[in-house]
């Protein structure tokens, strides 16, 4: 790792001003897990890193507002959103997903704004926001906008987000009263990243299994180069009644329409198999509440 | 008396004498040293498996800011004529020098007082090479047009290897073999004949402390501050490079955070002597974590066994042939080819046996000992094979092996008979555990349970020497000055208790020296469970030397130690507290060499350790997954001198090896290894370790073992990986031969079963 240079403005607006210059040498840290393995392995070398420790508290918080739509600040850190009763309460499926989301050494630093903004197909959040509905409010010299969380992601490692433009605020709508599951399959130790994530939120008419599934919505993530929403099993799942033949229907679209790639966590013959066995599952876990 | 309130210290569960210090982080440990006036290395590495290096242009290197030196394979020569070291094989260069043999063996050395600075500059050293044709598969070297090495060059440590001076044109490091009776004429009459192949893979120690090592020069002298299990072989060999006597090179160990057999031999010590005497500066070579997967591995093998079955179950003839892919340099290899490789018929009692056993030679990263020394492999073979074989035959896999092992009392196929091998105590004991006789839960639905039974045996390697001191001081307390690295293994507590019971004082009153060549004595090294057997007699023995000095000084006072205490007794003798009583005790076993053409011999080792595991598994049909929910490990490790840490020995090698079981696998593209880090390379965690962990030592004893006991450290590891592997195949009916036994592959398996395989 090579020396360079750390500052650390007081405010987001100041930071990502650091961050306009387009030099790809300068780049911002939050939590520091993914930029210092990617330093680590010397494939970031950076001149210049902007931390975002300092920035105004505003940014670490989490709150819900009187419809429950959850805000939470980009730099609160994934241990204080695994933490929170605000998360528990109003989308539980985040704070089940926190708990086996890497290990406790990396939540206590990574924040959610670096978690999203870092576009690493194996993380768990992504799928699991973009389900829910979830966008982003973001800050940079001409003001900021509001983006879906859906079309934050543009590649393997890529977003639209520009140059000196930071992530401020995640907006969650609450999760009641819909369903949500999400199940991650890791293929060889238990804190690997995943070979496959499969986040399901579901509008149901009735509570009991069977019931008719009024909306649906399903992502993936990790067996993919970006969270991908699965239109096709979705539209199976929407209006139908849950059973073994609707499952497996919805499964076959899924590994027809997603873009599985192979690695080494496996095969993409493999991981459309997973696929196809982890959306049942994701989903009769949704409709049972375990998700 | 409560066995706890005894005076005597061995057979006590006493806490680790350095467990405070460790977890305070106050334990001492290479990486932590600073030296004045101390130059960081940074190696550059081969990005090619196979070639010859046509020009290394260190230009940009040395022209950026802070550089001292860059130091590359010709700087070394001119220091050493003949830069190549081995325990096996002179053949592993300090520095690549003409050719390099695999992708990341180290070219260049940039040295500086920044370690950031001679990292940034390590990346810059150019190298150009003339690639040359590469082999990595274990089993293709045999014939393989690419050779590694054009010369062998033995040694001449080992007299087995002579026959390979000056060899050309082949990748055969040894070529081991054992015949006992005629396997061939009783295969051809057995009953049944079976003949299975199996695989293994190329994985990593993983020590959570990384290769480290430091030089510093003095006047005539260097001192070498290195996280090594074996600081006698790396005075000795440092010195051989040299040309010094060994007195002028001393070599300082302090704990190590791990070593699983990686930290043996030479690793960066060569390298940091010689550019200490280059710069005349002291030089500190600290590994990252990803470097480790460059410098030593366990090997892969491919290994085939045939066996001959008589109608009523026995096995009358079984022959060996075992494929050892060594990577690069030997290193150890060749030991493991022969020492492990005439235990490959496993612990039963067979006629009739042929072994062939080869080390090879490819262009992967080298491969050496590994906790266990080539026996995990070899079980992984035999015991797959004897469960194949019983559900063919249709006999339970326990009763089957009841009908075959070994007894005391019995020949293995070196001819050695069987002494103190708990083999059919061991096999009861885990059947026992696992309720074999009674009903099992097989599971419903989609999920699938199953159970596999095993036994492993290991041989200790033979001759080894360990030699011992005890300072006894003018107070009573007493230093322990002794060679063997306590790696994590708790080494120093158990020698400790040795001490403490034969002078009868208090553990807290005694010191044990780490490893020092100039303070500490001889110990061949830390390695292969040898340290309990040998360095323990050798520290009983200079206990009981200090024991009887005390006794006589006594009687020459005209006291009695029965009454008086030994502060007492010295200020009898020197009228003050003054003086020491030194005892010293050596310890080398009795051993007869193999016979060349055979492998016979009537004395193969001091003694066998004996590990059988039982593995419960839950098998998810839908995607093969397995969970392993349950591992019972039982070993016969003599009598334990401290119960805890044998059980913490056997759980700790039966997770390790859980790992190279189900997930740990170096993944390797044109000999490059594309998953050099453990975010890529995954090691077990604690969510990964099965919930029902059981252990259990028999109660059983080492005749002329100190105190009855004998090694543990790589017992645990024996048997994990068949039995996992007999798990899954009677979960689910479907046979694993290759490791790690990744869901993929059982997924696959059940699909070919279904006759509905899966196409990519």
């Amino acid at each position: 790792m090579t020396p360079f240079e750390l500052l650390e403005p007081r405010t987001l607006r100041e930071a990502a001003a650091l961050l306009a210059s387009g030099d790809a040498t300068v780049r911002p840290f939050a939590g520091g897990t993914a930029v210092m393995l990617m330093m680590k392995m010397g494939v970031l070398r950076p001149t210049r890193l902007v931390s975002l420790r300092a920035v105004e508290k505003q940014y670490s918080g989490i709150g819900a507002g009187a419809d429950g739509a959850l805000r939470i600040g980009a730099m609160a850190t994934l241990s204080a959103l695994e933490r929170s009763p605000v998360i528990r309460n109003e989308a539980p499926v985040i704070a089940r997903t926190l708990r086996t989301l890497s290990n406790v050494r990396v939540r206590n630093v990574a924040t959610v704004g670096g978690h999203l903004a870092h576009a690493d197909p194996h993380m768990d959040l992504p799928p699991v926001l973009i389900a829910l509905g979830a966008s982003v409010t973001t800050v940079d010299a001409a003001g900021g906008r509001t983006i879906p969380l859906e079309k934050l992601y543009s590649g393997y490692l890529e977003t639209s987000l520009g140059r000196g433009e930071l992530i401020a605020e995640v907006s969650v709508p609450r999760q009641a009263p819909r369903r949500a599951a999400y199940l991650k399959c890791t293929t060889r130790s238990a804190d690997d990243w995943p070979a496959l994530g499969v986040a399901v939120v579901l509008d149901t008419l009735r509570e009991t299994e069977g019931a008719a599934v009024r909306e649906a919505r399903i992502v993936i993530s990790a067996a993919t180069d970006t969270p991908t929403r699965l239109a096709k099993a979705e539209a199976v799942l929407r209006g139908a009644r849950v059973d073994d033949a609707v499952l497996q229907r919805a499964g076959d679209a899924a590994a027809s329409e997603a873009s599985v790639i192979g690695d080494a966590h496996g095969s993409a013959a493999y991981k459309r198999e997973l696929l196809r066995v982890y959306l049942a599952r994701a989903v009769r876990a949704a409709l049972a509440g375990e998700g | 008396m409560r066995a706890e309130e005894k005076r005597g210290a061995v057979g006590r569960s006493i806490p680790r004498l350095e467990g405070r210090a460790k977890v305070t982080g106050r334990a001492e440990y290479v990486h932590n040293l600073r030296l004045p006036g101390m130059l960081y290395g940074k190696i550059a590495r081969s990005t090619i498996a196979h070639g010859r290096i046509k020009r290394i242009d260190v230009a940009a290197a040395q022209a950026v800011e802070g550089v001292h030196r860059v130091v590359t394979g010709a700087d070394i020569r001119a220091l050493i004529p003949d830069p190549h070291y081995g325990p096996a094989f002179h053949d592993q260069p300090i520095l690549a020098l003409d050719k390099v043999r695999y992708a990341g063996e180290p070219v260049a050395v940039v040295l500086a007082s920044d370690p950031h600075v001679a990292e940034e500059a390590a990346g810059l050293v150019d190298v150009q090479y003339e690639a040359l044709p590469a082999v990595y598969d274990e089993v293709e070297a045999m014939t393989s047009k690419a050779i590694v090495h054009e010369v062998l060059k033995p040694a001449g440590t080992f007299p087995d290897l002579k026959h390979f001076q000056g060899r050309k044109n082949t990748n055969v490091a040894l070529d081991f073999r054992l015949r006992r009776g005629d396997a061939e004429a009783a295969l051809k009459k057995a009953d049944r004949v079976f003949e299975h192949t199996f695989r293994t893979q190329q994985v990593l120690h993983v020590p959570l402390e990384p290769f480290v090592s430091a030089a510093e020069p003095g006047d005539g002298t260097l001192t070498i501050h290195t996280a090594s299990q074996s600081p006698s072989f790396v005075r000795t060999e440092i010195a051989r490079l040299l040309e010094w006597p060994e007195s002028k090179v001393r070599v300082k160990v302090p704990y190590l955070g791990g070593g699983f057999g990686a930290k043996l031999y030479i690793k960066l010590e060569a390298l940091v002597a010689a550019l200490a005497l280059l710069v005349r500066r002291p030089v500190k070579i600290s590994l990252t974590m990803e470097e480790q997967f460059y410098t030593l591995t366990k090997h892969a093998a491919t290994l085939r066994i045939k066996s001959g079955v008589a109608k009523d179950g026995r096995v009358t003839a079984r022959l060996c042939e075992v494929w050892w892919n060594g990577g690069a340099y030997a290193d150890i290899g060749p030991r493991i080819t022969q020492k492990s490789g005439f235990t490959a018929p496993g612990p039963y009692d067979i006629e009739h046996v042929h072994i062939d056993s080869y080390a090879l030679y490819t262009n992967l990263p080298p491969a050496g000992a590994l906790r266990g020394f080539g026996i995990p492999q070899l079980v992984w073979a035999y015991e797959g094979h004897t469960d194949m074989i019983a559900r063919e035959l249709k006999m339970d896999p326990v009763e089957f092996r009841r009908k075959n092992i070994l007894r005391d009392g019995r020949p293995q196929a070196t001819g050695t008979v069987m002494q103190d091998a708990a083999i059919d105590k061991v096999l009861e004991r885990v059947a026992a555990r696992m309720d074999w006789g009674k009903p099992f839960d097989r599971g419903s639905g989609t999920v699938r349970r199953g159970r596999g039974v095993v036994i492993g045996f290991k041989a200790v390697i033979a001759p080894t020497t360990s030699v011992a001191i005890v300072n006894l001081y003018a107070d009573g307390s007493c230093a322990l000055y002794c060679s063997t690295v306590d790696m994590g293994q708790g080494s120093d507590t158990a020698m400790a208790q040795i001490v403490a019971e034969i002078l009868g004082i208090p553990i807290e009153s005694i010191t044990v020296v780490h490893p020092d060549t100039e303070v500490t004595p001889y110990d061949m090294a830390t390695l292969g469970s040898r340290s309990t057997y040998h360095m323990g007699n050798a520290v009983r023995r200079a206990a009981e030397d200090a024991r009887d000095k005390l006794l006589a000084l006594a009687r020459e006072v005209g006291v009695s130690v029965e009454t008086t205490p030994i502060a007492e007794v010295f200020r009898r003798k020197y009228g003050m507290q003054a003086g020491n009583i030194i005892g010293s005790g050596s310890f080398i076993p009795t051993y007869m060499p193999m016979d060349h053409d055979t492998g016979q011999t009537a004395n193969a080792t001091p003694f066998w350790m004996v590990g059988a595991t039982g593995a419960e598994v839950e098998v998810d049909t839908e995607t093969g997954r397995v969970r392993v929910t349950r591992l019972v490990n039982v070993a016969d490790v003599g009598t334990p001198i401290n119960p805890a840490i044998v059980e913490s020995q056997l759980s700790g090698a039966a997770i390790m090896q859980l790992g190279f079981t189900m997930s740990e696998k170096m993944e390797f593209s044109a000999g490059q290894c594309t998953n050099a880090s453990l975010a890529q390379y995954k090691i077990p965690g604690l969510l990964d370790v099965p919930e029902g962990m059981e252990n259990e030592a028999v109660d059983a004893e080492q005749k002329g073992g100190p105190f009855g006991a004998k090694g543990v450290g790589e017992t645990g590891t024996f048997g994990v990986s068949p039995a996992i592997a007999n798990a899954i195949d009677d979960a689910v009916g479907v046979r694993l031969t290759s490791l790690p036994l990744t869901a993929e592959a059982v997924y696959r398996a059940l699909r070919a079963k279904q006759g509905n395989p899966l196409k990519d």
